[in-house]
């Protein structure tokens, strides 16, 4: 009986006396039980009486036949009042009113909650090899007031586990046997079962069974596992030895193998090592059969000198300077030879022609020998980058212009003046970087214009006055008897490279290094010692800045003519000189 | 009227029919190639095993197909929603009744433990016989109803036709069994005084019918029980006697 109130919208219901709850045990009896809810006047024993009714044949309404005395309110039916496969109604009735509160209905089949399964326990079945795992089997026996044996419950049992203090449960599937193997328990942990039963189609579980703990603990298990972790621990300490010695007895190729030497730069199928002994006409072989080179420029012009560049030589120190060289040194005659590096430098010879009156002379003016090969920084640094700067030997050449033919067509990557910064003791220069000029066009021009073309000497910084003089005249440079320099063929005309240029004064004057405070022949006007190098025509050859011609940006007609060379300041030509002097 | 006279007297002629075969007539055993062969004798507890799991399996089924018909039919929603109308619905009380209306057996069946205790084993045999032959025909019945649904599961369906096949098999055990164990053949029918349904009314709506199916359903599933219990209980005293009596 429900009394609904309403209450701020909510619905309570509040239940007068119901049943609340009927149950079996073992399909034989079974017992109701009720409740006087809210009407507190019906609590005292008699005032609710229990009725039933058997859906049989009978259909009076008979009374409880047991109360039972020491649980309040409860209905008891024995095995004489009770029946299966047939539905009972109960009527909770107060008897004084002849109401009645609550009715139900059942059978009693499915009011069976079975008695919890009894002598459960456990059984170890293997431990995985690991020692980390472990299954076990359990058992237990049908509860005793279920009659298994009859056949007259057929009861389903559910086992359940967890590690202890757990609140989850894990549940297995319905047994119909009274045993199950529970797989996968860990070793270190303990676990709680246990299991419970139900009549089988049925819904109704019944009470649990009482936990069992099953534990097993980890075996510590050395014998299995000592072994194999020894066996490891030597494994890799051969191993570690066994690499260690192979790299100690195979350091070499190792270190070949992981930090390969950086190759020097070299020239293909030069030997470093035959620079640097000075054998110059290997060296002169070898670089000739090179086709580096381009070989129509390389023929074009049988003159062919090549300035050598001598760096930072430190043995050069030793000797005089490059100064005294030049200022002292070469007055007193050709007499005086310089210091050459190395004494077996035989392929300077190979550098002579046969020609030259006097290759002592020569290599006493010249700063840097290039029959030093060895002091040749051009050798030493790099076999593309050779300012081969040809110098025109205007005592051979009747009407050609001077012009100067390049071994190298990489001419064009290096500098075409530069500043001598500092002179080795031996007598080679030390330049600066200069600036590099961008345009090295490289047009083929005729020979016959009358061009200047200045050879650069030495890198730009010295230039004889005589070479200016024949530079800024439009007369061919005449091989007269001149102070002043004349350009000196090489043998580097067939190939040789490290003939620097050098300037040599005629054989019969012997006149050493020009100094630039030497008055220049009045044909000309004085030229500076050094000139800037405006470009390079398509031979190759230095175009100075002639005083009259345009300034030192990129020419865009080569072929200017220079016209009479004012007076030059002695000294390096500014560029506001230049501007003086462009027309 | 007249086709229940009609029914009754169908059954009748097939019962004597089969079990005049059963009688003079080993069962039909066919062997691989399917030719008709002397059948295999099994023994007595065998025989008793299989029969109990044959019922035992039905009765399991049963409760399936309950189950699975109060899903599908969706009697439950039903059920609360005429709860929430205050309309009472009987699902719960013909679930727990057990059936409201079952079809009523020849004769009763006693429901106490002294009681079945105390039946004798032919009794129980006879028993159980009649149960399996009571159900066939509204099996096949119900198995109509179903498939006049839109929605009722395949899985359902299909448990009713394999009961309705396990049935017969049962029935051809329990026969077997009275045969070997009782010595005795039957000749005559069990006299079912069916109390038919009225299956042949006009279908009506279909909340009702679901009902009535559900009722049907449900007492099949007692009777089931029944079946296992009495076979079971045979079993028991066939093994040991004294611990199946009551005590």
């Amino acid at each position: 009986m429900y009394l609904s109130v309403y209450v701020n919208n909510n619905i309570y219901k509040l239940r007068g006396p119901h049943f609340t709850g009927c149950r079996s045990r073992e399909q034989e009896t079974f017992r109701c039980w009720w409740s006087a809810g809210i009407f507190q006047n019906l609590t005292e024993p008699g005032a609710l009486r229990v009725f039933y009714q058997t859906k049989n044949f009978l259909s009076e309404w008979q009374e409880c036949p047991d109360y039972t005395r020491t649980v309040k309110n409860e209905c008891y039916f024995n095995k004489t009042f009770t029946q299966i496969w047939t539905s009972y109604c109960i009527q909770l009735r107060s008897v004084r009113e002849n109401i009645t509160y609550d009715e139900a209905c059942f059978t009693v089949e499915n009011i069976v909650h079975p008695d919890p399964p009894i002598g459960l326990n456990w059984t170890l079945l293997n431990v995985s090899r690991s020692g980390l795992h472990f299954d076990v089997l359990v058992r237990w026996a049908p509860p005793p007031s279920a009659d298994v044996q009859m056949g007259w419950m057929s009861l389903v049992y559910q086992v359940q586990y967890r590690v202890r203090n757990n609140s989850h449960w894990e549940m297995l599937d319905l047994e119909s046997g009274t045993q199950q193997s529970i797989y996968g328990l860990h070793t270190d942990k303990e676990y709680e079962v246990r299991v419970r039963c139900k009549m089988s189609a049925f819904d109704n579980f019944g009470e649990f069974s009482d936990s069992i703990i099953v534990h097993v603990a980890q075996i510590p298990s050395k014998e299995s596992t000592f072994p194999t972790t020894l066996v490891l621990i030597f494994g890799v300490i051969g191993v570690v030895i066994l690499l260690v010695l192979l790299i100690f007895s195979q350091q070499q190729r190792l270190m070949v193998i992981f930090l390969p030497p950086i190759p020097a730069p070299k020239i293909k199928g030069i030997d470093p090592e035959l620079l640097k002994n000075g054998k110059l006409d290997q060296l002169n072989s070898l670089l000739s059969s090179q086709d580096m080179y381009k070989p129509d420029f390389y023929h074009e012009d049988p003159w062919v000198e090549f300035i050598q560049l001598d760096l930072d030589d430190p043995a050069e120190k030793n000797e005089s300077s490059d100064t005294q060289h030049l200022l002292g040194v070469s007055r007193s005659g050709s007499s005086h030879v310089l210091n050459f590096k190395s004494d077996d430098d035989s392929g300077r010879a190979s550098c002579y022609d046969p020609e030259i009156p006097n290759p002592e002379d020569l290599a006493s003016l010249l700063p840097g020998h290039s029959g030093r090969g060895d002091n040749h920084p051009l050798v030493s640094r790099s076999s593309s980058s050779i300012p081969d700067l040809g110098v025109q030997q205007t005592s051979e050449v009747e009407e050609t212009p001077i012009q100067t033919q390049p071994a190298v067509p990489s001419w064009v990557n290096m500098d075409f003046y530069a500043q001598v910064s500092d002179f080795t003791p031996a007598g080679g220069v030390v330049l600066s970087p200069g600036q590099l000029n961008s345009c090295p066009e490289k047009k083929k021009e005729e020979e016959n214009e009358k061009k200047i073309q200045f050879q650069l000497v030495s890198d730009g910084a010295y230039t004889s006055e005589n070479t200016a003089r024949q530079l800024s005249a439009s007369v061919p440079p005449s091989p007269g008897p001149e102070q002043g320099y004349q350009t000196f063929p090489t043998q580097a005309v067939e190939g040789n490279l490290w003939n620097g240029e050098y300037l040599v004064s005629t054989s019969d004057s012997q006149t050493p290094y020009l100094l630039p405070e030497a008055p220049p022949a009045p044909i000309l006007p004085p030229v500076s010692d050094y000139t800037v190098v405006q470009e390079v025509d398509a031979q190759h050859s230095l175009l100075l800045n002639p005083p009259s011609s345009q300034p030192a940006i990129c020419p865009h007609s080569p072929n200017k003519h220079l016209p009479a060379m004012p007076t030059m300041p002695m000294g390096y030509l500014t560029p506001d000189l230049l501007g003086n002097l462009t027309p | 009227m007249n086709r229940v006279k009609v029914l009754q007297a169908w059954l009748w002629c097939v019962s004597l029919w089969s079990c005049w075969l059963s009688h003079a007539i080993p069962l039909d055993c066919k062997d691989e190639t399917g030719s008709l062969i002397q059948c295999t004798s099994i023994s007595q507890e065998k025989l008793l095993d299989r029969v109990i799991q044959h019922a035992e399996l039905i009765y399991r089924v049963s409760e399936e197909s309950c189950t699975l018909f109060i899903v599908s039919s969706q009697l439950e929603n039903m059920q609360r929603m005429m709860e929430d109308m205050f309309v009472p619905y009987p699902l719960h009380a013909l679930r727990n009744q057990g059936g409201t209306v079952c079809h009523t057996k020849p004769f009763p069946i006693p429901g106490s433990k002294t009681e079945i205790q105390q039946i004798s084993d032919k009794w129980l045999l006879h028993s159980v016989l009649m149960l399996v032959q009571s159900w066939m025909e509204p099996l096949i019945y119900l198995q109509t109803t179903l498939n006049r649904y839109d929605d009722a599961p395949d899985a359902l369906l299909n448990k009713t036709k394999w009961v309705s096949d396990k049935l017969l098999s049962l029935e051809q055990g329990v026969v077997v069994l009275i045969r070997k164990m009782l010595d005795e053949g039957i000749l005559t029918p069990s006299v079912f005084e069916h109390t038919l349904t009225p299956y042949d009314e006009p279908s009506p709506e279909i909340p009702e019918s679901v009902l009535r199916d559900y009722n049907l359903l449900i007492c099949f599933k007692k009777d089931a029980h029944k079946m296992e219990t009495f076979l079971k209980l045979l079993k028991c005293r066939q093994s040991n006697k004294l611990s199946c009596l009551s005590y």
